[in-house]
């Protein structure tokens, strides 16, 4: 199932907002193929791990590896779901519209989409089940129906890896199933899927891999291996259950 | 008194009585609504003259003031709507509001003895001229005695409810939660801004007083974090800054307000590159011992996970850590003169005091104390970054 | 003024082409700052510009309008530098810089435009047009220069189109996928800063910010397309900008600036009232309907809980049985019959098969969802 081609590879990597160290000399490295949780407690640096590997925050310290290359040149092989949260919903655009945005990399500077963009931009749209409600302002679309658009515009960008940053945040019982489902489904056709993942419960249930992380890596391997009480502690300090609970 | 003598008293009151709700608005984040206020109640002083006939009267103030309440309940309508965004609301209310007030002026010029040049700067060269008289005995200026009695009333007031004023302001929850309304609070301060506004607005004109309201107010922010400090300092910011301007516009012979206002900006200007703790050079300066001692912390962290003598070779590290030479060097550099780090060989090894820092500063950065390692790094560090 | 005079007067017709054109591109340009949820920045900027305009004044001594826009552009980018500048290194907050830099910025232009006034040998006059604007003073050089910069704004925003709804939406996103967030940032910022500009002698620095928020305001009550947006306040910019014009045109000592903000105005408030989708009215109507539909779903779910206890479903009941429910009135029982939910015969009242599905799916939709 699993090849030994690492998709990812960080190294060193240390990030401090302003001059206080939130990721603390992180090594990591994440094989080809793995449906992969990344947990730990709030402000562990989750999603500034997220950040920091695709360029968006500037590390401080190590360097971040994709297919053995800088992210720079390898944009074409990976895809990003950001948190719900960042972006402001009331903008004037259509479902079908943000999707679309997902074919904007790939077309580079100026040139627009086409016929061709929107065709795939509908399929995605499809694939997660929102195609009825392409024409629809964002606005207008519930949480789990916000978060299947951003889930196809990932899609639409048709990369190798993926980085979801909560897709499962304030989302109905429905489509936290299809999600996980299509998940599941990138998995089989061999991409690497990363998510930021709070809920402790289903990590066995949706994931294979998982990262334990609280501002130091602390541990990265199979959840059937790794993922007990021993790295739970580690990650969440003794009394991690009631996190479980949460 | 002579006339010198009371523009500057003016000036000056008028400028401490603008910089005590100003502090408030500052805190608050609401220094913009003081910048509606002051545009929005420029219909109300038209109106208010209509039926006053005369630019002192008391009515004229609280009529005038009262728009100023209108605004910030408009403003509030518009942003419950969700139509748009907040400051959208800020900026699309008071230019309506104002150009009402100054087509009102233009349509009426004759009977009002208000010009564009009185809006927007005040007429405190004139201040003098209208002076109060009592059974024919002269009692001083009349704007002199309106900005005063402001000032008195807004400091009892802030002295009354100088607690729930500090509580609301910075711990809404708390507040209400101890059952002061902070929406009372709220519109209580609203209105005194609106009232001094109003009166300071014959002073200084409709722009400037943002300026008397907000720089002091921000000039002794960059200075303190206590309230009590910051209030006693922007009340001297505007008072040196209205004395200060009378007489630089006497020299340049040029507008008061505009030389007050130039006055408070060259002092903010100071304060802003030079205040000890906030200021630009001391801000710059900080960070960059801070990204050097966060490389530092960085550095030794990484000797700490790996024990292997090829991850510690000098060579690798550079390559490794990623950092350009210099950058590099003077971390090491930094390393081996507070003896957290030997170099034998090329091989760098943490020694026990570089050992302990490095713990203790993962320790406190896991459970989310990041502010004691500064502390820690007095005790630890003989030279700084 | 006669309606003719518009068309064949030269002098007026290159006025109202000249607002028409800065109301078109104010329009479009604020239509980003609002999105863009800087709104009061450009109040900011404007305000900003007064000591540049003054200063440019005082070394040239010319009138010519471009050298004195070239200083107004200078100070306002100084004010917009300075203001990050603020916000990022001190912990002073966005509004209060905003602010400080308005105020002070003002202050000092207003203390050298004094100071010009006092000068005895310049020819200091027309600088006040800054203040609120003149568009009588605008000359076919200006408004030619107003063309040159729309047009050239235009072609960059049909250009960068797709980089901007980008990074106006998500700018991380933007980044991820390769775009150089900074340069369209800079750039989006820089169009802004030239319209404000370009639009300071006919509306003045004052109320220069109106200009660019009311549009914006009111064309996104009426679109949910960003494309539909920019032209709506396009087109509601140009509109204010020559209704404005005309008015204070026919009116003796009436700066331009004020009249089109308050034509603006008209346009926000008509679209916050009267937008068919976002607008106040209709949403208050939409409201008031939704709140009678409750009830009267309440009434037939009351109906349906005394029917289902029978094993004929449309069986008649006294209408009196319904009086200790407190949803009712006459009026609902009519409504409900309209419906064709229930039917009245004299005293009694029988649910048809519809109102009974009706009042079936309702209790399911009441259910969690499994």
């Amino acid at each position: 199932m699993m090849s030994e081609k690492i998709a990812v590879a960080v190294d060193d990597l240390t990030v401090a907002y302003n001059y206080k160290p939130v990721l603390w000399d992180i090594d990591l490295s994440i094989p080809e193929g793995v449906l992969m949780a990344i947990v730990g407690p709030n402000g562990a640096g989750k999603s500034t791990l997220i950040k920091s590997i695709l360029g968006i925050i500037d590390p401080i310290a190590g360097s971040v590896k994709i297919y053995g290359k800088p992210y720079s040149k390898q944009r074409d092989q990976v895809a990003y779901v950001p948190q719900k949260g960042s972006v402001d919903w009331d903008f004037p655009t259509t479902a079908l519209d943000v999707v679309m945005m997902g074919t904007y990399g790939a077309l580079g500077w100026i040139k627009r989409p086409g016929s061709k963009q929107k065709k795939q931009s509908l399929e995605a749209l499809e694939k997660v089940g929102m195609l009825a409600f392409k024409n629809r302002q964002i606005s207008q679309l519930s949480g789990g129906q916000q978060q299947r658009i951003f889930l196809a515009r990932a899609l639409v960008q048709n990369a190798a890896i993926y980085f979801m940053d909560e897709p499962f945040q304030g989302v109905d019982a429905t489509t936290e199933i299809a999600i996980i489902n299509i998940l599941k489904e990138l998995r089989k056709a061999g991409k690497t899927v990363i998510v930021v993942h709070h809920d402790l419960q289903t990590v066995p249930e949706y994931f294979d891999w998982v990262t334990f992380l609280n501002v130091k890596h602390i541990a990265t391997g199979p959840v059937k291996d790794i993922f007990n009480d021993d790295n739970l502690t580690k990650t969440y300090g003794i009394n991690y259950k009631v996190a479980v609970q949460q | 008194m002579n006339p010198m003598l009371e523009i500057q008293l003016i000036a000056a009151v008028t400028a401490a009585a603008c910089a005590v709700p100003g502090v408030f608005l500052v805190l608050r984040k609401m220094a913009l609504i003081s910048d509606a206020i002051s545009h929005s109640i420029l219909p109300g002083i038209v109106i208010g003259f209509f039926i006053t006939h005369d630019l002192a009267s008391p009515w004229l103030i609280i009529l005038a003031a009262f728009s100023g309440i209108i605004t910030v309940v408009l403003v509030e309508m518009i942003q419950k709507t969700g139509l748009v965004k907040e400051d959208t609301a800020i900026g699309l209310v008071f230019p309506a509001l104002f150009s009402i007030g100054v087509i009102l002026i233009a349509q009426n010029a004759n009977d009002v003895h208000l010009d564009v040049d009185a809006v927007l700067l005040g007429d405190l060269a004139f201040a003098p001229f209208d002076r109060w008289m009592v059974d024919g005995s002269d009692w001083g200026p009349k704007g002199l005695w309106i900005i005063s009695i402001i000032l008195l009333i807004s400091l009892a007031l802030l002295v009354a409810f100088y607690k729930e004023l500090k509580l609301s302001t910075f711990d809404l929850g708390l507040s209400s939660a101890l059952g002061f309304s902070p929406v009372l609070i709220h519109y209580g301060l609203m209105s005194v801004a609106s009232v001094t506004t109003v009166a300071a607005f014959d002073a200084v004109g409709a722009i400037l007083v943002v300026a008397l309201m907000i720089a002091p107010a921000a000039t002794a922010y960059l200075l303190t974090v206590d309230l009590k400090r910051m209030l006693l300092l922007s009340v001297l910011f505007g008072i040196a800054s209205a004395i200060g301007g009378y007489w630089m516009a006497r020299l340049l012979d040029a507008s008061i307000s505009g030389s007050i206002t130039t006055v408070l900006g060259l002092l903010f200007l100071t304060v802003y590159l030079l205040a000890p703790n906030k200021g630009l050079i001391a801000v710059l300066f900080r960070q960059s011992r801070q990204r050097i001692e966060v490389s530092l912390l960085t550095f030794l962290l990484h000797l700490n996970n790996h024990d292997s003598l090829e991850e510690r070779r000098v060579a690798h590290l550079q390559e490794h850590i990623n950092w350009h030479r210099v950058r590099a060097n003077s971390v090491l550099d930094l390393a081996v003169k507070n003896n957290m780090i030997i170099i034998e060989d090329e091989v760098v090894s943490l020694t026990d005091k570089g050992l302990e820092f490095t713990e203790r500063a993962l320790d406190y950065i896991m459970t989310n104390k990041d502010e004691k390692i500064e502390d820690m790094k007095d005790d630890f560090f003989l030279f700084r970054g | 003024m006669e309606l003719t005079d518009f068309f064949t007067n030269y002098t007026l017709r290159t006025i109202t082409l000249g607002t028409a054109v800065l109301g078109a591109i104010c329009g479009m340009l604020g239509s980003f700052a609002v999105l863009r949820k800087q709104s009061l920045l450009g109040d900011a900027i404007s305000h900003a510009a007064l000591p540049g305009i003054a200063i440019a004044f005082l070394i040239t001594s010319a009138k010519d309008s471009n050298i004195l826009l070239l200083g107004a552009l200078v100070s306002g980018l100084i004010g917009v530098f300075w203001i990050r500048g603020i916000i990022t290194k001190t912990h002073l907050k966005t509004d209060t810089a905003l602010g400080l830099i308005l105020s002070l910025f003002f202050g000092f232009g207003m203390l050298l435009l004094t100071y010009i006034q006092k000068q005895p040998n310049a020819n200091q006059a027309g600088l006040d047009k800054y203040l609120f604007g003149q568009a009588a003073t605008l000359v076919e050089s200006d408004v030619r220069l107003m063309l040159i910069v729309t047009g050239i704004s235009l072609i960059i925003l049909l250009l960068f189109w797709k980089e901007f709804k980008l990074l106006l939406f998500d700018k991380n996103y933007a980044l991820t996928l390769g775009f150089n967030t900074r340069f369209i940032d800079g750039l989006i910022s820089f169009l802004i800063v030239l319209a404000i500009v370009i639009g300071l002698q006919t509306v003045g620095v004052v109320l220069m910010s109106a200009m660019l928020l009311a549009p914006a305001a009111a064309a996104r009550q009426w679109t949910n397309s960003l494309g539909v947006m920019v032209g709506l306040a396009a087109i509601f910019g140009a509109c204010s900008g020559v209704f404005g014009t005309a008015i204070s045109a026919s009116q003796p000592g009436l700066s331009t600036g004020p009249v089109i903000v308050l034509v603006a105005a008209v346009f926000v408030t008509v679209s916050f009232i009267f937008s068919p989708e976002r607008g106040i009215l209709f949403k208050q109507l939409r409201l008031i309907r939704n709140r009678r539909e409750l009830e009267l779903k309440k009434t037939l779910y009351f109906m349906y809980d005394i029917v289902r206890k029978h094993e004929d479903v449309s069986r008649p009941h006294a209408i009196r049985i319904l009086n200790n429910f407190q949803g009712f009135t006459k009026n609902t029982l009519s409504q409900l019959a309209e419906k064709d939910w229930i039917t009245i015969q004299g005293q009694n009242w029988s649910m048809t098969s519809t109102g009974f599905e009706t009042a079936a799916n309702l209790y399911n939709k009441n259910l969690p969802e499994p």
